[in-house]
């Protein structure tokens, strides 16, 4: 199941990294993860159920879902879709609840780190307020659960839009690259310290700094960090949604991130016939993408009366012969074990099903591109003030204009501010990582930081831009009630 | 909401549900104002342990009769509210520590409670994940017949049994102020409109000394942070709470697999704090640990703050106030709260019911704090 040919990215093929799993001898590629490794030999069940030991496979690809846990060397509980594949390994399911390791454990001791910024999350939104806050002068820890820096930027090999400040032309991989190179070079300087495959586990209390948990991983030698920061920004990125149907937790249904991680990533094939819901930017730009894997789409369904992505992506995937129907919506998914079909239905305008317009179509792969939660966990735990707007995709914490929340030293930028894209999130990182760096008297250029709200505020003037616009607004006017 | 009750039960937590329901189950018109959901507050917060092996006579009294109701509580509401006796096994240090556990173990087994003393070696029977070395202990008492209940189903249980017997209950509701006339209860005034009502029952938990000054009554309460986590599920490893009066730590495993547990952290002083500490997290993995060493190998998801409404001699303050006919106190649980309030609802009940006192009620008045010789309880734990 692994792509060899692509038109865009070059899947030469990686060392070998032989590896166990139920006991068999299995052969992954060096950069795989656990999960990605195991797809692509085949293995699309990763675990079950523990209620009604139902078969569970990979679904959201960015460690947040948990259907993807299983046992690694005896330590149970392991996130496998982004557990670094390791030469050698065991891995094996986990049937029922977790068993303990018959292995010692050598905890490392307590670590404090007193940094100006902590910036949590190197997508993006993270990558840019890391490099800019750093490059006005402070200090910055910068901390992202996987194993590379990126976020999303990584798995988009389509090209950006928008202004030239903002990459438009250079494809998200390339931008990921560009980005990550800048950080190295800052963190060579020492200026930034980055810390991949950790977890920001909580805020504590602390008298005047914010002071922040952080666990980094290692096999039976995790270490918990303590650290104090005078700013932070939650660049933390969001959750893909959930349909309610039956059979939506077979192995086979997919969040359309997480297709995205394994073909483009990975160069691994979710499966041979895809069914994309939602006809959004995610759901078109996806199924594109699919075709370019060499992965057949059946077809596009969309519950709403109109496409809601840009003409452009949807005339590419009609030109490929894709159908795109508006209006219709996933009943159903066939299959005992794994996706083995889907009943397609036809909505009428209160998005109720019409009567007898069932449609089956043979697929082995459901793809699920119907938006984002924003992640906000870390903020409402730090009690910084949330509110409800469905433009910006769920709770979201209202903000001011340099990206600071009700709390003082608390930022937001990206989709964890309200889901928007990509160029957004970048001009969103750069401001909070510059007004962090001025409110802590790195940095006294005020006139960077209009410029780059100007940036922001004609990126979202086209006519797409509208609902992100409305959100802001409404984000806007109530930071506007809460400082009042 | 209704404008006239017979009685008014401020707060929405376990006791003040189960004494609604058994007040609603006597007759009486009763309403329920909380200021947030229902268990919101110590009840939601708590580590859901229910112990009867106490130093006090009237404690140990009241959890042993409160043990024999929760057995049969799932029945009686209708609805399973997990309990489960896998008892508690209190772990003994030194000398001194067996000494009072000697004396309690023999007023508890005069009240009929039936308790045993474990040498080292029998430790590992009851709990097989403990390392006796590392915990320090000489030995243990374990009362087979404690347990553990779910707080949030049984204040639900409670709510939903007392709803079917008429009650009226208010979630996001805040009490604004109380009214009395000629020295007795007459309104309560909400955010949400006023009740008539000659009987107020304060059971806001910390909050409860701000629903005190309105009727110009001081509790003698201090709010204590206290710290709880929750780890990953694991297969069932052992059914008994395991709790140290020295080291302060509590734990247990849960029906779903987690292990819940708690341990004061050392230099923590009183006061409204929410915040979870950095310090919990630490103090407790390495004290857990010692314990029990392989729970080394498992993750915490889970971290959370409640507050101890700590009492001098802490123990309840139970009853109607002196000087304010009609303001009921019920509250002052000192971190016991879930665990004897089958008991205290019953016995509010009878008092505001049938104005039937008892002993007990006498003795947990908040008028012993004017006298001299106050009995503290010393098997606190968390």
């Amino acid at each position: 199941m692994r792509i060899r040919a692509h038109p865009i990215i070059d899947f030469k093929k990686r060392a070998e990294l032989p590896f166990y799993f139920q006991k068999k001898k299995l052969v992954g590629e060096d950069g795989d993860t656990i999960a990605s490794a195991l797809h692509a030999t085949g293995v699309r069940t990763l675990t079950t159920s523990l209620k009604y030991e139902s078969p569970r496979g990979f679904f959201c690809g960015i460690g947040k879902c948990s259907s993807c846990l299983m046992r690694v060397n005896g330590v149970p509980n392991v996130r496998t879709c982004i557990a670094p594949l390791k030469e050698g390994i065991l891995v094996e399911m986990q049937e029922k609840l977790a068993e303990l390791p018959d292995a010692e454990f050598f905890g490392e001791p307590k670590k404090t780190i007193d940094v100006d910024v902590l910036i949590v999350g190197a997508g993006p939104a993270g990558l840019c307020a890391a490099i800019e806050s750093a490059t006005q002068g402070a200090s910055v820890l910068i901390v992202d659960e996987n194993q590379c820096v990126g976020g999303q930027l990584v798995k988009q090999t389509h090209k950006f839009f928008g202004s030239k400040q903002e990459h438009a032309g250079t494809r998200g991989i390339d931008i990921a690259k560009e980005l990550e190179n800048d950080l190295r070079r800052l963190e060579c300087e020492g200026k930034i310290q980055v810390m991949t495959d950790a977890t920001v586990i909580g805020c504590y209390e602390n008298d005047k700094k914010h002071r922040f948990g952080v666990v980094e991983r290692h096999e039976y030698k995790s270490r918990l960090y303590d650290v104090r920061c005078d700013a932070v920004i939650l660049a933390c990125g969001a959750m893909e949604n959930m349909l309610l149907f039956p059979g939506n937790d077979l192995p086979g249904v997919y969040g359309a991130g997480a297709v995205q991680t394994l073909m483009n990533v990975y160069g691994v094939k979710p499966g041979e016939r895809v069914l994309m819901v939602g006809a959004g930017n995610v759901g078109l730009i996806v199924s594109y993408q699919l075709l370019q894997a060499g992965i057949a789409v059946d077809r596009v369904v969309e519950a709403a009366p109109f496409i809601g992505g840009y003409n452009v992506h949807a005339a590419k995937l009609r030109r490929c012969g894709v159908l795109i129907q508006t209006s219709h919506s996933i009943k159903e998914v066939c299959g005992e074990k794994k996706v083995e079909g889907a009943v397609v239905v036809r909505l009428d305008e209160n998005w109720k099903p019409i009567k007898d317009s069932e449609e089956y179509i043979k697929c082995d792969t459901i793809c699920l591109a119907v938006g984002l939660t924003p992640s906000t966990r870390l903020l409402s735990q730090i009690g910084v003030n949330l509110e409800f707007i469905p433009e910006a995709g769920g709770y979201v914490a209202p903000h001011d204009g340099a990206m600071q929340t009700s709390v003082k030293g608390v930022y937001v930028a990206g989709d964890a501010s309200g889901i928007e894209e990509a160029s957004t999130a970048m001009i969103e990182g750069k401001i909070a990582g510059l007004a962090s760096a001025i409110l802590l008297g790195r940095s006294k250029n005020k006139k960077l930081l209009a410029q780059y709200r100007e940036e922001l505020a004609q990126l979202r003037a086209g006519p797409f831009g509208e609902k992100p616009r409305i959100a802001k607004e409404k984000i806007a006017k109530l930071a506007e009630a809460h400082h009042a | 909401m209704k404008s006239k009750a017979d009685v008014v039960i401020i707060g929405g937590g376990v006791n003040g549900c189960s004494l609604a329901y058994r007040l609603a189950k006597k007759g009486l018109d009763v309403v329920v104002v909380e200021k947030k959901y229902l268990s919101s507050g110590a009840t939601g917060a708590c580590g859901a342990g229910i112990r009867q092996q106490w130093s006090t006579r009237e404690n140990t009294q009241l959890a042993i009769q409160s043990v024999k109701i929760f057995e049969q509580l799932s029945s009686e509401l209708g609805q399973d509210i997990e309990f489960r006796q896998g008892g508690y096994l209190i772990a003994v240090h030194d000398e001194k520590e067996m000494k009072q556990s000697e004396k309690n173990v023999a007023m508890q087994r005069s009240l009929g409670l039936k308790v045993d003393i474990l040498k080292p070696e029998e430790i590992t029977g009851v709990v097989p994940i403990l390392d006796v070395k590392g915990m320090r202990a000489i030995g243990a008492t374990f009362c087979p017949t404690d347990g553990h209940a779910n707080p949030f189903r049984t204040t639900f249980a409670y709510a939903d049994a007392a709803r079917k017997h008429g009650a009226e209950i208010n979630t996001h509701t805040t009490v604004i102020d109380v009214k009395t006339a000629k020295k007795a209860i007459h309104a309560v005034v909400t955010d949400q409109g006023t009740i008539q009502t000659n009987v107020v029952v304060n059971v806001a938990g910390i909050d409860s000394k701000t629903i005190a000054e309105m009727v110009k009554v001081k509790l003698p309460l201090t709010p204590f942070r206290k710290e709880i986590l929750a780890t990953e599920r694991l297969q069932p490893l052992f059914e008994a709470m395991v709790i140290s009066f020295k080291d302060g730590i509590y734990f247990s495993q849960q029906k779903e697999g987690q292990i819940v547990g708690g341990i004061p952290i050392p230099e923590e002083k009183g006061g409204y704090k929410t915040m979870p500490t950095l310090a919990f997290l630490s103090h407790m993995a390495q004290t857990l640990t010692r314990y029990a060493p392989v729970l080394k190998h498992v993750n915490v998801l889970r971290h959370w703050t409640g507050f101890y409404d700590m009492t001098p001699d802490a123990r309840p303050i139970l009853g109607e106030v002196k000087g304010v006919k009609g303001f009921i106190q019920c509250s002052g649980f000192s971190g016991h709260g879930f665990m004897i309030s089958p008991m205290v609802s019953f016995l509010l009940t009878e008092l505001i019911a049938e104005q039937k006192t008892s002993e007990v009620l006498e003795s947990l008045s908040l008028e012993r704090f004017k006298g001299k010789n106050i009995e503290k309880e010393l098997s606190v734990v968390g």
